[in-house]
């Protein structure tokens, strides 16, 4: 750490606050984002840290000056956050920054416009990052990390100074997305929900008129909620949305979102090409999108076997593995269309044993009860058409579509 | 025997013991409301006494109501039947028509307390006799209507097991009804015991006759001593160590030194202990009944008000009169009673007084209602008369006669100590012991539980009884504890806050004044009130003893403390300790019934014994001041059996006060006011509410390892009752007995339910004493497993997440059979994608290559897929208890299953097909089915199908078959037969019943 001298220190702490001042006064909501965005080791604060350190008294030159003083309940504990941030003290930095944030969502909270919104977006963000960072040491001490809850919380708080009427709304989007973010971290999904009632209820604000990036934001995670809850539709149309919203540059954001939208596609029949694969690095996919081509029972089983960590850490290994139906249906249908070339007149009979030994060669060990059975369920589930007749063990199929395409729609189940 | 008891008691004071009796009953209901499972411990512990009579007199001391009853029962039918409860009722009833003539004449009351009063002094007879008579009026009056309701519950509740386990579960009848329904209930326990109760009782009357007062007397202070000491440790927290060396140090020298008068000295030792629970029952009536007299002038209706409440405490005292037929008794209590006042008055006169000031008046007033000047008084001028008529009884007694009396209890005390050991080894030990200390918590507490609220102590929620109070004033109060950085601070501004309200009551401003623009007063500094303290309480305790609390006190950690604080606390600590002495023993009383039964009576006898040597020997084994003070004064009262146990005991059981003190007052809030029985939830409530004040403090001074029970029973049997207060040591087992316990349950051949609840209090025990290791984990195994098997969810469910943090914590234990499990239960049970998904990510690559995990994973795949082909064939080639698992699946699973079939087969399907797939036919093999396994499966899957709606027919063949077009729009799932109302067949009223009598 440079040294810095008393008077060096002092005047950079006497700098900052008076650009902090001069901010909240000219409600400039971008120059005071700035002054608060303790993580991002801007060089501003890092050397106002380093002055800090040197430069113990700041509170009392905070208190003492009308100009500061009234924002002392801001920027005490914040020049205590910079200075344990900066000590890689993480814990003490976030409990002060939540302390400070605290104050200045009371502060924003009696702002009439909603200059600040950039300033609270910056809060939010932080503390969600020091929580994070905070969490992460307090595991590596072997205590319990807890700081993202707390965090949690307190963004909930901030949610309700904004989710009211009034130009601030705008931003409730935004706190809900990070909200999003410590859910799904913490896994505790479930509380997305009441969030999410606030804002697709309330009628009162389009939800087209929120930032975009918040509204990609928004559909992407409340897409992968629909995925956990396996309804398809929604889960494609919030995707969806994402995707085409998404600013095409940030490849990665894309990507995050096809590794839902893929599967999701893949369960109502669409099947992705494979340069999109490619072209996003989602290769685990792609050994299942063949299998679903191929009818490839095998091929699908390797293929979930293989990335199965993966798949489950993303939560999409159940609704991959709801494709095996998929794929015999495709395996039938091969069979039929090969009979059909066969002996087209007989081709709408389809013998069991025959797809016995189709699985056979696939190397599934599945016997004649078995398969019978996983025929009943394709007819039951509407994937072919028509019957089986136990008597004489033949799959007897509709001479119409015998093999309805999901066309979008999922499974009946 | 019982005759002759009756005899005597009657030859004694022919007309005066039937009041008397009543009365006791009356006391004993209030005593005992706090629960019925007091009630049971009465029962019990008379029981176990039986046999030993004179430990009938040392616990009957404190008991007394109890056995007057019991024996009352006894004589009126001479035959007691074992459920002679009607009899036993009618003997009372023809109690309470007594007393209720007796309530309202007041005559024999009057007389009985004149009596009393007379002898000890004329000043202190007058004002307390019409206080006494009048109350008494208020207090039967109110009780009339009571009784016979009380009565007929208890008989009902007795006459079935059903009522009785209702009773036993319904503690808020018990309270809310108020002391008369407790009475009746001792008679019918009493009943209840069976024959040999008869015999016992008998026997203890006779003994108990011949009792002298002495006897009584020594036996009380004991018992109370106990109590206090018990509290005192209980409250180690808030009390210094010191104060509770000094309460036993006290005690002890009480009771050498008071020994002369039979009554004096169980008085000083009472005192000691009665003084706190005194003010507090006393003070609490103070307040509610204060505001309304004061300013109506009419003290009366507050006056009864309160008394009622109180009413029951003053019986109590009485009771203990009545169990002795002697006059002694009376005059005993009597100064009991007035030891009581005047120790509080006396302490309290000065300057920490000012609480007590205010609750002597408002005794005063509660007792005598015709006194005017309450309502203008300031508190010194009434305090002052009436500290000083209590005073000069009470003193007398216990310093003048101090010395003398020495010898005289001395003998007695041998006896009640031989006593209690031959109760003890004769029945359990802890009964013996237990209720030798509880019982005598019986009777300080009677006194203390109608105060209890006011104590205040706990802070500005015991100290304003809601609705008491305007609701400003509330504010206000709280407003200036929140000030309080300290618990001295709060004990000081209490004292404070209780002067300026008992001021405002007495002039009358406490309802006009705005308590919301009322300046808080200065935080009263706490050395300043701790030398007030020290100052009023010198001069004033003219008695050895009482000196000394305080004093020692104020040397405590908590010097600061105002003087309040440490009169009361006891005071709470006693109620407490009463009511929960009392639920203790039915708890015990209630978990050994089987077991003790059955086997171990002689173990107990022998370290009964053991017990009581080493405590002779005076080696406390503990740590602190309270102990060795303890032990002191057992040495010296050398009354108690003391064993390490017992101390222990009485350690847990302090514990547990903490929790009962929230629980007094909300009781005592609900006695008054509601007797209905619907209070339990309010007053868990108000329990937690009140707790949390005590719990914050107490929590600072915890050491939790040292807290941590180390169990003592031996005995491998145990019913589990749910804890609603720290163990007790000597019911919990220790880890070999549990572990010997666990394989007992392992061999058992009896029903779940037994070995359900014999498991649920292996855990209780493993926890209660913090053990966690492979025992730990093979328990919550075993549980585990039996509640699969017959399929109880619930159970299961505590016993997995329990097994998950074993596991998590390394200890070993069968990880993958029980992770299958878990997969099992998320797949088929909850239906939770999300946990599902968590719950396989965590499976590590050791636990995929498990058998038990492969099959709970291959089951997961069957029942995604709704291959329900598959998911038969894994359900017949489950390992462990997967099948058990599964089992409750099955329905769901058939039903899909046909479902499906009645959509894809045509035209038909055949049955026996249908019932080999869904695993109908117990030996699968497709071209065997002709034999008659598989005919039997058939039928089975016919029946099933049936009830399922589905159409069948008979084809050519002979052959069911499934008629699939038309079932496929007929099917249903039928309503489960043997569903229940409450969720859960298992909890059926026969099941239940039969739990009762494992």
């Amino acid at each position: 750490m440079a040294y810095v001298s008393m008077g060096e220190a002092h005047r950079r702490i006497t700098d900052y606050l008076n650009r902090f001042s001069d901010a909240v006064l000219s409600q400039d909501g971008a120059s005071l984002k700035l002054l608060l965005s303790v993580s991002s080791n801007s060089p501003s604060l890092l050397s106002l840290a380093d002055a800090l350190n040197v430069f113990q008294d700041a509170t009392r030159l905070i208190k003492h000056s009308d100009s500061y003083s009234q924002f002392a309940e801001i920027l005490v504990p914040l020049f205590r956050s910079l200075h344990n941030y900066r000590l890689g003290n993480l814990i003490d930095a976030y409990q002060a920054f939540e302390k400070s944030a605290n104050a200045f969502i009371q502060e924003f909270r009696n702002w009439d416009s909603a200059w600040a919104l950039e300033a609270l977006y910056e809060v939010a963000y932080e503390i969600r990052v020091l929580a994070e960072r905070a969490d992460r040491e307090l595991a590596s001490n072997g205590k319990s990390p807890e700081k993202l809850k707390g965090a949690g919380s307190f963004l909930m708080k901030v949610f309700g100074v904004l989710a009211g009427k009034g130009p601030k709304r705008v931003g409730a989007l935004y706190v809900t997305c990070q909200l999003f973010k410590i859910y799904f971290k913490l896994g505790t999904v479930h509380l997305c929900r009441s969030v999410i009632r606030s804002i697709e209820t309330a009628r009162i604000f389009d939800f087209e008129e929120f930032p975009k990036r918040d509204k990609v934001t928004y559909m992407y995670y409340t897409g992968r909620l629909e995925v956990f809850n396996e309804n398809f539709p929604a889960a494609d149309h919030k995707l969806s949305y994402a995707l085409k919203h998404c600013n095409p540059q940030s490849t990665a954001n894309i990507r995050m979102i096809l590794k839902y939208l893929i599967p999701v596609k893949l369960s109502i029949g669409i099947l992705p090409e494979d340069w999109l694969l490619e072209k996003y690095n989602l290769v685990e996919y792609r050994n299942v999108v063949q299998a679903l081509r191929r009818g490839d029972l095998r091929l699908l089983r390797h293929a979930l076997l293989e990335h199965e960590d993966q798949f489950l850490r993303s939560g999409v290994y159940l609704v991959l593995e709801k494709l095996e139906l998929q794929v015999y249906q495709r395996l039938i249908k091969k069979i039929y269309i090969i009979q059909k070339q066969k002996d087209p007149s007989k081709a709408h009979q389809l013998k069991l044993e025959v797809i016995v030994k189709a699985l056979k060669w696939l190397e599934m060990d599945m016997d004649v009860d078995e398969v019978e059975c996983i025929v009943a369920i394709l007819i039951y589930k509407n994937l072919v058409k028509g019957y089986f007749a136990h008597k004489s063990k033949v799959v007897v199929l509709s001479k119409q579509d015998p093999f309805p395409k999901l066309n979008g729609k999922p499974v009946n189940s | 025997m019982m005759n002759q008891g009756a005899e005597t008691l009657a030859t004694v004071d022919p007309s005066s013991l039937e009041n008397r009796y009543v009365i006791n009953g009356q006391g004993q209901a209030s005593s005992y409301p706090p629960s019925a499972a007091g009630s049971e411990a009465l029962s019990w512990t008379t029981h176990r006494v039986d046999n030993s009579s004179t430990e009938n007199g040392i616990p009957s001391n404190s008991t007394y109501n109890y056995d007057p009853h019991m024996q009352q029962p006894a004589a009126i039918s001479s035959s007691l039947g074992s459920s002679s409860t009607q009899q036993d009722y009618n003997g009372y009833t023809s109690y309470s028509n007594s007393s209720d003539p007796y309530a309202y004449g007041s005559t024999g009351y009057q007389g009985y307390y004149n009596n009393n009063y007379q002898q000890q002094t004329n000043s202190y007879q007058q004002q307390t006799n019409h206080s006494y008579s009048q109350p008494v009026g208020a207090y039967q009056n109110t009780g009339a209507p009571y009784q016979p309701l009380s009565s007929f519950q208890n008989t009902g509740s007795y006459a079935g097991s059903s009522s009785y386990t209702s009773t036993y579960y319904n503690p808020g009848d018990y309270q809310t009804a108020g002391g008369y329904p407790s009475s009746s209930y001792n008679n019918q326990t009493s009943g209840w015991n069976d024959g040999n109760y008869a015999n016992y009782t008998s026997q203890q009357y006779a003994n108990y006759t011949p009792d002298t007062n002495a006897v009584y007397s020594s036996g009380t202070a004991p018992a109370t001593s106990v109590n206090y000491q018990q509290h005192y440790k209980q409250w180690a927290d808030y009390y210094s160590q010191t104060e509770v060396s000094c309460a036993p140090g006290t005690e002890n020298i009480a009771v050498n030194s008071t020994s002369n008068f039979g009554t004096s000295t169980g008085y000083p030792t009472f005192n000691s202990q009665p003084h706190p629970p005194y003010n507090q029952s006393w003070r609490p009536e103070s307040v509610p009944s204060e505001v309304p007299p004061v300013q109506s002038g009419s003290v009366v209706s507050g006056a009864y008000d309160g008394y009622w409440k109180h009413g029951a405490p003053t019986a109590q005292i009485h009771n203990t009169s009545p169990a002795q037929p002697h006059f002694q008794k009376p005059l005993e209590q009597k100064s009991s009673y007035d030891s009581f006042q005047d120790q509080q008055k006396t302490a309290c006169p000065q300057g920490p007084s000012l609480q007590y000031p205010a609750s002597h008046q408002v005794s005063h007033l509660s007792q005598s209602p015709q006194v005017p000047h309450l309502s203008q008084l300031p508190q010194v001028p009434q305090l002052n008369p009436v500290p000083q008529t209590y005073q000069s009884p009470v003193q007398t007694a216990p310093s003048l006669d101090t010395r003398r009396v020495n010898k005289l209890q001395i003998p007695t005390n041998p006896r009640i100590a031989s006593n209690l050991t031959f109760g003890i080894t004769k029945t359990d030990k802890d009964s013996s012991t237990i209720s030798a200390a509880a019982k005598p918590a019986y009777v300080s507490v009677s006194l203390p539980k109608p105060n209890e609220k006011t104590p205040s102590s706990t802070g500005a929620d015991s100290m304003l009884k809601p609705g008491m109070f305007p609701k400003s004033l509330r504010g206000y109060v709280e407003r200036a504890l929140a000030r309080c950085k300290d618990e001295t601070q709060m004990m000081a501004c209490q004292a404070t806050m209780k002067d300026m309200i008992t001021k405002a009551t007495a002039d009358g401003t406490l309802y006009t004044r705005d308590w919301d623009i009322e300046p808080l007063f200065p935080l009263p500094n706490s050395d300043d009130d701790n030398k007030e303290i020290l100052q009023g309480t010198t001069p004033i305790s003219i008695l050895p003893k009482f000196k000394r609390s305080p004093n020692r006190r104020s040397k405590s950690r908590w010097e600061p403390l105002p003087d309040e604080k440490p009169i009361e606390k006891p005071a709470y600590a006693n109620n407490n300790a009463l009511k929960y002495a009392g639920w203790m023993h039915a708890n015990e009383k209630d978990r050994k019934k089987g077991a003790s039964k059955i086997i171990q009576r002689p173990v107990k006898k022998q370290r009964h014994s053991d017990g009581l040597g080493a405590v002779e020997n005076g080696d406390a084994s503990s740590d602190s001041d309270k102990e060795q003070g303890l032990t002191a004064y057992y040495a010296g009262a050398s009354a108690l059996a003391n064993s390490p146990e017992e101390r222990r005991r009485r350690e847990s059981r302090s514990k547990r006060f903490e929790k009962g003190q929230g629980h007094r007052t909300e009781t005592n809030h609900h006695k008054a006011k509601n007797s209905g029985a619907g209070n339990l939830y309010a007053r868990r409530a108000m329990i937690s509410k009140n707790f949390e004040d005590g719990a914050s403090r107490a929590v600072e001074d915890m050491d939790w390892d040292t807290l941590t029970v180390k169990g003592t029973c031996q005995e491998i049997e145990k019913r589990y009752l749910r804890l609603t207060s720290a163990p007790d040591p000597s019911s919990v087992r220790p880890e070999e007995v549990l572990e010997k316990a666990l394989l007992m349950v392992q061999n058992s051949q009896k029903n779940y339910l037994y070995k359900c609840d014999q498991l649920k209090s292996i855990r209780q025990d493993l926890t209660v004493q913090r053990i966690r290791n492979q025992l730990t984990a093979k328990v919550y195994e075993t549980h585990a497993r039996l509640a699969l098997e017959v399929g109880d969810l619930p159970e299961y469910n505590q016993c997995q997440s329990q097994l998950k943090v074993l596991y998590a914590e390394g200890i070993e234990g069968c990880h993958m059979e029980f992770s299958a499990y878990h997969l099992l239960c998320v797949i088929l049970h909850s239906n939770n994608y999300r946990d599902l998904l968590s719950s396989m990510s965590r499976l590590s690559d050791e636990a995929k290559r498990d058998k038990a995990v492969k099959h709970a994973l291959a089951v997961r795949a069957a029942v995604t897929s709704g291959n329900y082909v598959m998911f038969f064939r894994l359900y017949k080639t489950a390992p462990n208890l997967n099948t058990c698992l599964m089992d409750l699946y099955v329905e769901k699973m058939r039903f899909k299953a046909v479902s499906c079939m009645s959509r894809s087969y045509r035209p038909t399907l055949p049955v026996s097909y249908i019932a080999q797939v869904l695993g109908f036919a117990t030996v699968v093999p497709a071209n065997e089915g002709s034999d008659e396994k598989d005919l039997d499966g058939v039928e089975e899957c016919v029946e099933w199908l049936k009830a399922h709606g589905a159409c069948l027919i008979t084809d050519n063949n002979g052959e069911i078959q499934l008629d699939t077009k038309p079932t496929s729009s007929s099917l249903y799932m039928p309503e489960p037969e043997d569903a229940v109302s409450h969720g859960d067949a298992s909890l059926a009223v026969n099941d239940f019943l039969t739990r009762t009598t494992l």
